[in-house]
């Protein structure tokens, strides 16, 4: 198993924001996970990431307790982009990318070709070859988007964790940064909102009030009862012409 | 390596060995500016033999008031100058990276406040029965606030931690309006108008009393802190996105915000005790090499200790011949010359942003 939840628990004072979470993720898998606003979904990806300590359980990377590993060697693992961040610097696509790096560069190491080298390839994997010099603060979210992914996928991280990548982008980009996700060869944790797009992951977990209800294959978890019990919506599930499925939502009458 | 690799690689280099070489020459030329400029101008030959005199041991017949002026006075200035200047500089750049708040200083975390009442106690309340100087008094007064400062915005659950950095800048607030409001309530219960004016001089900088143990003093203070914030370059760069982007990059937060806001405390807490609070260098001078150089540490730290050095040798340049037979504080020079420097800096950038 390259990342392990065991009974992850985080709490502030007394009130559980997640509570008793446990997953295995396998070797190359997206898996997503869904479930409404404050189910607990950010806080458990950033309890996978090591931003946050767990109050209780452990997480683990290739069977290592996350707990005996320095930061450094996280950053080498596991990269993390976040639901929003943004910055008053002004600086060029490049250098948000370089930023990739640092886990891999000690203070006297300097910056080598090789580093250039993926920088440049993580730049061509998210489709953004020749906007080096462009500015940050010029990019459309979509862009920025993309720039996160591609600084994540300058750690040459063996897992990706994306908190709702998707989030305030035009339809057009929500599938192109889906698409990518998908196709790189790492393995990826996405939170998401759109069910739909949660069809399209290998696996998926449903959080809600702070945990873990089910884990397993999109057509096994997404069940209409589930929808109904966790996000409070009567679905249908609907065929496409070329023979897909998708969820049409409805309030509960 | 292929050769056009290896030699871009050695074209780096050289152009490095050029820009070290070319801003080293450059603060030497601003303290000698700053020996040679004054109330009698001192010419460079002068002062040429008397460093000939005392540094290699030649024996130059000269006047042993200038020479005293020279060795004693002026270099000694120029010379905590600089690297004050550095400094402050250098502790803004890093203090603004990691509270990733443009409006931070040095003296955000209540240091020069610290200093200030520190200051007052030795020199009006008399504390320490003389043994004390009005330095030591600061620089005690300065890590007194910072520990009730840092201790405050733990206590707040932020603190030097990955939470809301925001906390630590409040805490900071707090902390200076105590010790400012300290700072008058001795000076209006016990001062009077003689004391009252020394304590203000002081307030506002002043490298009057500047004499070679504060250059003893200075000097590797400055060069420690400095290299400790060059030495993490990269992990201030990690922080462009937040602290919890930082992490997920990979650095150790907790102990490179400890060592890096703690490198910047020591540096600005010695540095006030020497010439007292300057303001302005710590927070204009960090933007302006920002605008000049982009926001990228390997460059920015650089660049900014260079250009704090040399403001505020030519500051206190400045401080000594702008009115006549008067050396005014520092901090109003800084303050003067500054600001519109700023502001012409600012609608220029808005051209290139």
């Amino acid at each position: 198993m390259i990342l392990e939840a065991q009974d992850l628990g985080w709490q502030v004072r007394a009130v559980r924001i997640v509570e008793s979470v446990s997953f295995q993720v396998r070797k190359g898998e997206t898996l997503g996970l869904i479930g409404p606003n404050g189910s607990g979904k950010s806080t458990l990806l950033k309890l996978l990431a090591g931003i946050l300590s767990p109050s209780s359980g452990e997480v683990h990377i290739n069977g290592n307790p996350m707990g005996r590993m320095n930061r450094r060697e996280i950053g080498q693992t596991l990269a993390f982009v976040e639901q929003q961040s943004d910055t008053s610097e002004r600086l060029t696509v490049r250098d948000a990318v370089e930023l990739g790096r640092t886990a891999w560069l000690s203070a006297l190491q300097p910056w080598s070709e090789k580093d250039d080298c993926i920088v440049a390839q993580s730049l061509v994997r998210v489709d953004m070859a020749g906007m080096e010099k462009r500015s940050w603060h010029t990019l459309s979210g979509g862009e920025r988007q993309r720039v996160h992914i591609a600084r994540a996928l300058a750690q040459q991280p063996e897992i990706l964790l994306l908190d709702e990548p998707t989030n305030h982008l035009d339809i057009q980009h929500q599938i192109s940064i889906l698409r990518l996700v998908k196709a790189l060869a790492v393995t990826s944790v996405i939170a998401l909102h759109d069910l739909n797009q949660a069809m399209a992951c290998d696996r998926v977990g449903v959080m809600s009030k702070g945990r873990l209800l089910t884990i397993g294959s999109p057509s096994e978890v997404l069940t209409l009862d589930l929808i109904r019990d966790v996000f409070g919506v009567s679905a249908r599930f609907l065929t496409d012409t070329d023979g897909s499925s998708f969820i049409r939502f409805q309030p509960i009458q | 390596m292929s050769d056009i690799a290896i030699e871009q690689a050695r074209r780096i280099t050289y152009r490095r060995v050029g820009y070290v070489s070319a801003s080293i020459l450059l603060i030497i030329a601003a303290i000698a500016l700053g020996v040679t400029v004054g109330e009698t101008s001192m010419p460079l030959h002068l002062v040429g033999q008397t460093l000939a005199n005392k540094m290699l041991g030649a024996s130059y017949a000269l006047d042993p008031i200038d020479a005293g002026i020279i060795w004693n006075y002026r270099l000694t200035r120029a010379i905590v100058a600089a690297f004050c200047g550095a400094s402050l500089s250098i502790s803004g750049v890093v203090l603004q990276a990691m509270l990733r708040n443009a409006l931070a200083d040095p003296y955000i975390l209540g240091i020069s406040a610290g200093a200030s009442t520190g200051a007052v106690t030795v020199l009006i309340l008399g504390l320490g029965g003389g043994l004390l100087s009005l330095s030591l008094g600061a620089f005690a007064g300065s890590l007194v606030s910072f520990v009730l400062v840092v201790m405050l915005a733990r206590a707040a659950g932020g603190g030097v931690g990955i939470q809301a950095t925001g906390l630590i800048i409040l805490s900071g607030i707090a902390g200076s309006q105590l010790f400012n409001a300290l700072t008058s309530f001795i000076i209006t219960r016990s001062a009077n108008a003689e004391q009252v004016r020394g304590v203000m001089f002081w307030l506002m900088g002043n490298l009057s009393g500047v004499r070679w143990d504060d250059v003893m003093l200075a000097v590797p203070i400055a060069t420690i802190g400095i290299c400790v914030c060059i030495w993490h370059r990269r992990e201030l760069d990690a922080f462009t996105f937040g602290a919890d982007s930082a992490a997920s990059l990979g650095v150790p937060v907790r102990k490179v915000q400890a060592i890096v806001i703690g490198a910047a405390a020591m540096m600005t807490a010695v540095m006030v005790s020497i010439v007292g609070s300057i303001g302005f260098v710590g927070i204009v001078i960090p933007h302006a090499a920002r605008f000049l150089v982009g926001p990228r540490h390997a460059q920015l730290l650089p660049v900014a200790a260079l250009m704090g050095g040399v403001f505020l040798v030519l500051a206190d340049i400045g401080s000594r011949i702008l009115v006549p037979n008067q050396v005014l504080p520092i901090g109003v020079i800084t303050a003067l010359v500054g600001a519109p420097g700023f502001a012409l800096i600012l609608i220029r950038g808005r051209r290139t942003r």
